[in-house]
C-alpha cells in the first residue's frame, strides 16, 4: 500500500497548511516573475490568484496526466484486487512522473528508518517526536520511524489569467 | 568564424543543435498543456490550428508572442489526437509530395470547412520559426543548415529553402539526413579512421518516424587521407516506425471491445512502449496494455490487453522486415482509378525489400554490399530490429560471396542528425575538415520536342537531354552551348523535366532518344518570357544548369543576346 500512503503524506502536507514558508510562497504561481522578459511587457494581466488555487491546480494536473480524482472518487468496493491493480499501476506510475515533473522530494531526515536518528529540527512540522516525550519537549534524538517528506523545489506553471482551477477535468463531449 | 546551426526538420520531431568546440543540443520551449512550457529536446512537427473551443483563453500565449495563430509540437499533437481536424502532421512528406501544388494550402488534410488551411511550406516554415523564437538566437546571423532526406527531389529542396527564409534564417544551407547521422558518427568517434577503412562502404539506414531513406557511402583513399563520397541515395519510402506502433495497435485492437479514438490514440501510444521493451534484448517475454475507462469511472471501464513477445516479433520483423532473397523487389501498389487526396504512402511495407531495391540500383544488376551499417532513428531502439537488418543483410552478402557487415556502434538514435548537421557546418568553416563528397544525388533531364511534321492525334516523340548529370558537385555549372533551342518569348512556355535516381552514367548533355521508364516526370515549369522588341516569336537560346551551394539546383535559359531567364520549378500539378 505504498501508493496509498504516498497520496496521503503528499495531500497531508499540501492541505494541513504545513508547508515550509519558503516552498508554500513558491507554490505554483511565481514563476512568471522570475521571467523578466515576460513581466516587462504591461498589457499582460497578472494572475490573480486565490488561497486554494495551487492546490487545485496540481490535483488537476493530477487528474489530467494520470486520472488521479477519477480513481480517488470511483467506488472500487465492487471490483476485484485484481482490476484495482490492474487499473492502479497505470494510475500509480503516471502519477509519480507528474509528480517528479513537478515537485522535487527528499526526506525530512535522510536516514535508515529503524535506526537511531538525531532530531534536526525544533519545528514539530519537520520533526515530530513520538512515544515516551520528555515534559519539555527536548530530545537528542530516537529511533527513526518515518523519513519524512520535503518539499526542496516546485516547477509548476504559471497559473494563467482567467483559469478556473475550480474545474479540475473539463466534461467531455464527442461530436459524432 | 560565423556561429553554426544545425536543424532536424523532421516528419515527425525536430531538434536543433549549436556548433562550437562542442556540439550541444539546445532544449526548445514550446506548449505542452494549455498555460504550460516546458523545454524538452526536441520539437514534436506538429501544428494545431486553434479555434474558439479548443483551448481556454490565454492559455495559449507565448513568451514571444501573446496570441499565436497556430500551436506548434507537444501541445499541438496532445490536442490534435482529440481534434485531429485541426491537427497538421506529416507536412514534410507533404512538401516532397509531387503529386499535389505544394504551396497551396493543403493542410490539415482532414479539416472540416471553415478551418484555416495552410500550405506545407507555411507549416515548415511554423516549425523552424518556432524554433528560432524558442532558442532567442538571430539565425539571420548563423551558418543554418537545415537536413533533407536524401531522396528530396529539388523542388522539396527549394521548398525547404524557401521555409526557411520565411522563417527568418538567413544564410542557409541543405545537408542530406543520412549523411548528416554520419557526421554525428564521425564527431563522436574522433578514432573513426582506425574504425574504418579504405575501400569500406558504409550503408546508412536512417527509419524516422514517418520515412525511411538509405544511403551508401564510400570510404576512399585520396593522397594519404580519407575521403568520403556518397554513392547512391534511396526513393522517399513513406514507411517508419509509426507504421509499426499502428500494426501493433490494430492487432490488438481485434481482441480488445470497441475503442474510441482517444482510446486508440492511448493504445498507440502504448504499442510504441510495448515495442521498444519485447524487442530489446533482456526484455520481458509480454507486456500489459491498459486502457483505463473514458468516463469518469475508471476501473470500472478499464480495458487490459497483453503483447507477448512472439506476437511482436511476428508482426513486425517479419512483417516489416522480413527474411527475404535480395533478389526481391518491393511490390508496386495497382493504382484504382480513383484515389483520396493523400500522401503516397509506401505499397510494400517490407524494409529489406526496399533494402535490397537500393542495394541492387547502385549498380543497375548487382548488389552493392556495405561493409558496415549506421543505424539511425528511433526504431533501432529495438535491438532485435538491428539485428534482423543485419541477419538479412549478411545472408544477402553471404549469397554473393562477400564478407559480412558490421553495424557501427555508438550511435545517437535520436539527435543524430541535427549534431551531424551542426558538425559538418562548424567542419565547412575550417580548412581540412573531413567532408563527404556528393553531389546531386539523381539525374535531371530536360524534354525536348522533335520537331516533325505534324500528324493528327500522335503527339512528337520525345528526347530526354541530361541538364544534371548524378554526382554534379555544388558550386559547378554545366553549360550547354552545342544545342541551341527555339525559345518561344512573350507567350507561355511550358517546359518538362524528368528525373532518374537510377541512371548514373549519363553524362553533361547527352541525348536519350525517348523517355523510358526509368525517368519520373517531375511537376512541368511554365514560364512566360517577355519578348523584346525585335524578337519573333522564337529566339535562339541555350540552356545553363547550375547546383549552387546550398545545394539548390538552377536552371537558366540563356538567349544569343546575352539575356538570361531562371526556371522556376512549377509546382503546380499538371492538369
Amino acid at each position: 500500500m505504498s501508493i496509498g500512503y504516498a497520496f496521503s503524506a503528499f495531500f497531508g502536507i499540501l492541505f494541513k497548511n504545513q508547508i515550509p514558508d519558503d516552498v508554500a510562497a513558491a507554490l505554483g504561481w511565481v514563476r512568471r516573475d522570475s521571467k523578466p522578459k515576460v513581466a516587462e511587457k504591461p498589457k499582460k494581466e497578472e494572475p490573480v490568484v486565490g488561497p486554494g488555487d495551487g492546490a487545485l491546480q496540481i490535483l488537476g494536473i493530477l487528474q489530467r496526466d494520470a486520472r488521479l480524482v477519477d480513481f480517488l472518487m470511483e467506488n472500487i468496493a465492487p471490483y476485484t484486487d485484481e482490476q484495482i491493480g490492474a487499473a492502479v499501476r497505470g494510475v500509480h506510475e503516471q502519477s509519480r512522473q507528474t509528480l517528479e515533473r513537478y515537485l522535487q522530494f527528499a526526506p525530512v531526515i535522510d536516514g535508515v528508518e529503524g535506526t537511531y536518528a538525531k532530531v534536526n529540527s525544533k519545528d514539530p512540522a519537520a520533526v515530530k517526536l513520538i512515544g515516551n516525550v520528555p515534559a519539555d519537549g527536548k530530545a537528542a534524538g530516537g529511533t527513526l520511524r518515518h523519513k519524512g517528506w520535503r518539499v526542496t523545489k516546485t516547477d509548476l506553471p504559471p497559473i494563467f489569467a482567467h483559469q478556473k482551477t475550480d474545474i479540475l477535468a473539463p466534461a467531455e463531449i464527442e461530436i459524432a | 568564424m560565423k556561429p553554426v546551426l544545425g536543424i532536424d526538420l523532421g516528419t515527425t520531431n525536430c531538434a536543433l543543435a549549436l556548433g562550437g568546440e562542442q556540439i550541444s543540443l539546445l532544449p526548445v520551449p514550446q506548449l505542452v498543456n494549455p498555460g504550460e512550457m516546458q523545454s524538452p529536446d526536441l520539437l514534436p512537427s506538429f501544428l494545431f490550428v486553434p479555434g474558439p473551443a479548443d483551448f481556454p483563453a490565454g492559455s495559449t500565449a507565448l513568451p514571444w508572442d501573446d496570441a499565436p495563430p497556430y500551436v506548434v509540437g507537444t501541445l499541438a499533437r496532445k490536442r490534435g489526437a482529440e481534434n485531429a481536424g485541426r491537427l497538421v502532421s506529416s507536412a514534410k512528406s507533404w512538401l516532397s509530395h509531387a503529386g499535389v501544388d505544394r504551396n497551396a494550402a493543403l493542410l490539415p488534410a482532414a479539416a472540416p470547412e471553415g478551418v484555416t488551411k495552410l500550405s506545407p511550406v507555411e507549416a515548415s516554415r511554423a516549425y523552424l520559426e518556432h524554433l528560432r523564437q524558442a532558442s532567442e538566437l538571430d539565425f539571420a546571423a548563423h551558418q543554418v543548415l537545415v537536413t533533407v532526406p536524401a531522396s528530396f527531389d529539388a523542388v522539396a529542396r527549394d521548398l525547404t529553402l524557401k521555409a526557411a527564409a520565411l522563417a527568418g534564417c538567413g544564410d542557409v544551407m541543405l545537408l542530406e539526413e543520412p549523411q548528416a547521422a554520419f557526421y554525428a558518427w564521425l564527431e563522436r568517434h574522433a578514432d573513426w579512421r582506425e574504425r574504418i577503412g579504405s575501400r569500406d562502404r558504409v550503408l546508412v539506414i536512417d527509419v524516422g518516424g514517418g520515412t525511411t531513406d538509405f544511403t551508401l557511402i564510400a570510404v576512399e583513399e585520396s593522397q594519404g587521407a580519407l575521403a568520403l563520397e556518397r554513392l547512391a541515395v534511396g526513393e522517399h519510402i513513406l514507411l517508419g516506425g509509426d507504421n509499426m506502433d499502428l500494426a501493433l495497435a490494430r492487432f490488438l485492437e481485434q481482441r480488445l471491445p470497441k475503442l474510441d479514438p482517444v482510446q486508440f490514440q492511448s493504445l498507440w501510444q502504448q504499442c510504441r512502449a510495448a515495442k521498444e521493451a519485447l524487442l530489446s534484448n533482456e526484455g520481458p517475454n509480454e507486456q500489459p496494455v491498459t486502457l483505463l475507462g473514458r468516463g469518469s469511472s475508471l476501473i470500472g471501464g478499464t480495458i487490459k490487453g497483453q503483447l507477448t513477445r512472439a506476437e511482436v516479433r511476428e508482426l513486425l520483423l517479419n512483417g516489416f522486415f522480413p527474411q527475404v532473397a535480395s533478389t526481391e523487389m518491393p511490390e508496386r501498389a495497382k493504382r484504382s482509378g480513383l484515389q483520396s487526396m493523400g500522401l503516397p504512402y509506401a505499397a510494400d511495407a517490407a524494409i529489406t525489400r526496399h533494402l535490397a531495391q537500393f542495394l541492387r540500383s547502385v549498380k543497375a544488376g548487382v548488389l552493392t554490399g556495405p561493409t558496415h551499417v549506421l543505424f539511425n532513428g528511433g526504431v533501432f531502439r529495438a535491438a532485435a530490429l538491428r539485428e534482423r537488418v543485419l541477419t538479412v543483410l549478411n545472408q544477402w552478402l553471404a549469397a554473393e560471396g562477400a564478407a559480412p557487415a558490421r553495424a557501427l556502434e555508438g550511435e545517437d538514435l535520436m539527435h543524430a542528425v541535427a549534431r551531424g548537421a551542426a558538425y559538418y557546418g562548424v567542419m565547412r568553416q575550417t580548412q581540412g575538415g573531413i567532408r563527404i563528397r556528393g553531389g546531386v544525388p539523381r539525374t535531371y533531364y530536360i524534354g525536348i520536342e522533335e520537331s516533325l511534321p505534324a500528324v493528327p492525334f500522335i503527339k512528337p516523340p520525345l528526347k530526354a537531354l541530361t541538364v544534371v548529370p548524378f554526382g554534379m558537385e555544388e558550386g559547378t555549372t554545366h553549360r550547354f552551348a552545342e544545342r541551341e533551342f527555339g525559345l518561344v518569348v512573350g507567350e507561355p512556355a511550358e517546359f518538362r523535366f524528368f528525373v532518374s535516381s537510377t541512371r548514373r552514367d549519363d553524362p553533361a548533355g547527352e541525348l536519350l532518344e525517348r523517355v523510358t521508364e526509368e525517368l519520373d516526370e517531375l511537376p512541368a515549369m511554365e514560364i512566360t518570357l517577355p519578348a523584346n522588341a525585335g524578337d519573333a516569336g522564337v529566339i535562339a537560346a541555350t540552356l545553363e544548369s547550375t547546383v549552387t551551394e546550398t545545394g539548390l539546383l538552377q536552371l537558366w535559359i540563356v538567349a544569343r543576346d546575352g539575356r538570361r531567364w531562371k526556371l522556376e520549378f512549377n509546382v503546380r500539378e499538371r492538369g
